[in-house]
């Protein structure tokens, strides 16, 4: 009875931030909003698609920038071949992407650890590599792309994409959630804590690490399929950029990957702060606190923010009895 | 009494005069100022330029102000770091136009956090004064953009330096570039160059951005037996390229080596690699050669030396600072000329005009590059090891190209030049 009121709950408040994103567009004159909330809401869906592998499952994935690149260039694909429109880019990534995180998770999921670690990092090179000299759409001098024009009820292209990326945020938050509070969800925390055991207890390790590759892929490359049309630029240097799999590993982290509610809190807390301190301490002061940041959430909060709010509880619920 | 009271009336005169003078100055001083928008790499693998360029474009700024400003106006930069990527521009450029409000753009330093900027301006009808991109137009032909580097038409760069190597008798060619954006782009260039001149390209390698060690290209390269080395590279690499050479060498058949390699141009790279330079035919923006000097660029060097010091920028700064300098002084000419911020009017102005700046006569084609390459193809040579002033004097980087600003000619072969 409980399981539905939240459940009720959730959609209700994720149909208020649809509601209130879309009145926004519609609202804010300003551009500026639109172009800085993209990059928060899409560093969202990345470190809620790194957690489901990577906070779930415990394996460690720096190949988010591969599965993002991978759907920038699946768009710029797409548009230079057959100038298909926004929802179908979207939607090929996330195909491209899921495929891609098949072959990934057969090709190492039989490596744990940092090996695993290693072999999506080499993942990255592979791929960035093999783009660099594919000339169709680019090679290493990048290619520049022209916007459609824009969609009904929006007034500019920049204000679709941000209510576009908020609906990923969406979807990616609502299979999180549920991964997380089904049988998949208990599968991938028995794998975590012990795989062997896990495997000689009858869960299906495997297919679970399989499946959740397949969808940690395709939503970091749907994420990633907007970024095209929101640059209007894409080059293998900044599309692969390895900034991706750091930011979605260390938000997630910074927010806690034991609940779903962990990487979007970890994602906006750190969106938020690189978009302003990007605009208002222009130096390398704004990196260094940011690394500042990071020691300070791994040495006093490892749980991250999702941990400390539940000590908070549980310390108030004790001074309470 | 009589002289009492003209006494009186002169000093009410001039108070009342002194009065007017003071609400008039009080009124340019509440004016707000004009301000100019940009960000530029502060951090990231691109910030050593983007410093010594922001460097130049503030001294500018600086001199303006203090003779008064723009019509009338303070000019303000209001400049964030772009960490040297695409991905931080359009934010940043969203907020300089919507949250702060500038009357006018810069673009940053270099092509790629440059190029999603293009079609932004398009789009909202924007004046953007490029800033060392190379080529960044070519595809999304905006009639408001300006480049202040001297590249001029796409060919220009490669077409100079292959027509150096077959004068001094040269036909086979070797391509050495990083696999990255801009030297891809003048890969591109001398390939198709090379088939207009009718020359045999013998060696055409990519290599890899991170690559250290390039005994074995080297080795491949001088295997072919070309005898012009046409070398793209980035600053790491470039070092990397020279040391290679200076080991084991690219043979005897080479008349010309260098063309496009980056980092040959800094004051820590150039002091770095001292001897090993001499010989090289690279390309530069600016050499402290009698023919680079016009009105004000000597004490505009005066000044940045002073500066560079305090701002911990390239000591020398003659690759990219004046160029900022010389972006904004278009900008001045153009502003006072049509006597307003019309973004429209400034551009056809630029359009139409040749702009007197401290690297020489400016005028644009209709791309918005240089009417006329001013790409410099100079020549190493007598540079000695560890000693950063010594190019501060003329000689050690002799002009070969172009032709009006050429101080001597290729010493060739290769090995020949480099004792």
């Amino acid at each position: 009875m409980k399981s539905k009121s939240t459940g009720v709950r959730f959609w209700i408040g994720a149909i208020l931030f649809l509601a209130a994103m879309l009145a926004a567009t519609q609202v804010i004159r300003n551009e500026y909003p639109f172009f800085a909330g993209y990059i928060i809401l899409q560093f969202v869906v990345l470190a809620v698609a790194w957690s489901i592998l990577g906070g779930y499952a415990g394996y460690v994935n720096f190949g988010t920038s591969a599965f993002f690149g991978m759907g920038v260039y699946t768009a710029v694909f797409l548009v230079k071949a057959t100038g298909a429109p926004l929802a179908v880019q979207i939607a090929a990534a996330a195909g491209v992407g899921a495929l891609l995180g098949f072959a990934v998770g057969l090709l190492t999921l039989r490596m744990q650890g940092i090996f695993f670690s290693i072999a999506t990092i080499a993942l990255t090179i592979i791929i960035e590599t093999t783009v660099t000299n594919w000339r169709f759409v680019g090679g290493a001098a990048g290619i520049q792309i022209q916007r459609p024009p824009v969609t009904p009820p929006f007034d500019t292209y920049v204000q679709m994409l941000f209510f576009v990326q908020a609906l990923l945020v969406v979807l990616a938050v609502a299979i999180a959630r549920y991964i997380q509070r089904s049988w998949i969800g208990r599968g991938l925390q028995a794998i975590k804590d012990d795989e062997l055991a896990a495997e000689c207890t009858g869960v299906p390790t495997l297919r679970l690490k399989l499946l959740a590759c397949v969808i940690s892929g395709a939503l970091m490359c749907a994420a990633g399929a907007p970024a095209a049309m929101y640059f209007q630029y894409a080059d293998p240097s900044s599309a692969f950029n390895l900034n991706y799999s750091v930011s979605a590993l260390a938000m997630s982290l910074i927010g806690g990957t034991a609940h779903w509610a962990g990487p979007v809190l970890g994602a906006i807390l750190l969106g938020v702060t690189q978009q302003f301190l990007a605009v208002t301490i222009s130096s390398e002061v704004n990196v260094l606190i940011l690394g500042i940041m990071l020691v300070l959430f791994v040495v006093a909060a490892p749980e991250g923010l999702i941990g400390l709010i539940r000590k908070i509880g549980n310390w108030r619920a004790g001074r309470a009895t | 009494m009589k002289r009492r009271a003209l006494l009186g009336a002169a000093i009410a005169v001039a108070a009342i005069a002194i009065d007017a003078i003071a609400l008039a100055s009080g009124a340019i001083a509440q004016q707000p100022p004009i301000k100019i928008g940009m960000s530029m790499a502060q951090t990231g693998g691109l910030a050593g330029a983007g410093k010594a360029s922001l460097l130049g474009i503030q001294i500018w700024a600086d001199e303006l102000n203090a003779k008064g400003g723009l019509l009338g106006r303070k000019v303000e930069l209001v400049v964030y770091d772009d960490k040297s990527t695409a991905a931080e521009t359009p934010a940043i450029y969203a907020k300089l136009l919507d949250v702060d409000k500038v009357d006018l753009l810069f673009a940053p330093y270099a092509t790629v956090p440059t190029a999603p900027l293009l079609p932004l301006a398009k789009q909202r009808e924007l004046l953007l004064m490029g800033n060392f991109s190379f080529q960044v137009n070519s595809k999304v032909k905006h009639d408001m953009w300006f480049n202040n580097a001297p590249w001029g038409p796409a060919d220009s760069w490669a077409a100079s330096f292959l027509e150096l190597g077959q004068k001094a008798g040269g036909k086979r060619i070797a391509l050495l570039a990083a696999d990255q954006e801009f030297a891809q782009n003048l890969a591109l260039t001398a390939r198709e160059v090379a088939k207009t001149r009718n020359m045999q390209i013998v060696f055409d390698q990519a290599y890899p951005p991170n690559t250290v060690e390039f005994s074995s290209i080297i080795r491949a390269l001088s295997a072919t037996k070309p005898d012009i080395v046409y070398v793209a590279s980035y600053p790491p690499d470039s070092a990397g390229i020279l040391r290679a050479v200076n080991e084991i060498g690219v043979g005897d058949n080479v008349k010309i080596f260098g063309g496009a390699m980056v980092g040959l141009q800094f004051a820590a790279v150039m002091e770095n690699l001292g001897s090993l330079l001499n010989g090289v035919v690279n390309y530069n923006t600016w050499l402290p050669e009698p023919s680079m000097y016009f009105e004000g660029t000597k004490a505009f060097f005066e000044t940045y030396a002073k500066r560079a010091v305090e701002a911990k920028v390239d000591p020398l700064g003659y690759y990219i600072a004046p160029y900022g300098y010389a972006m904004g002084q278009m900008v001045e000419q153009a502003v006072n000329a049509t006597k307003s911020l019309d973004q429209k009017a400034i551009a056809k102005y630029l359009h139409a005009n040749e702009h007197k700046t401290i690297v020489g006569p400016i005028a644009y084609s209709p791309d918005g590059e240089w009417k006329e390459t001013a790409t410099l193809q100079a020549q190493f040579r007598g540079v000695k090891d560890k000693n950063v002033e010594q190019f501060r004097s003329a000689g050690r980087q002799v002009i070969l190209f172009p032709e009006k600003l050429k101080t001597g000619d290729l010493i060739s072969p290769f090995e020949a030049a480099r004792n």
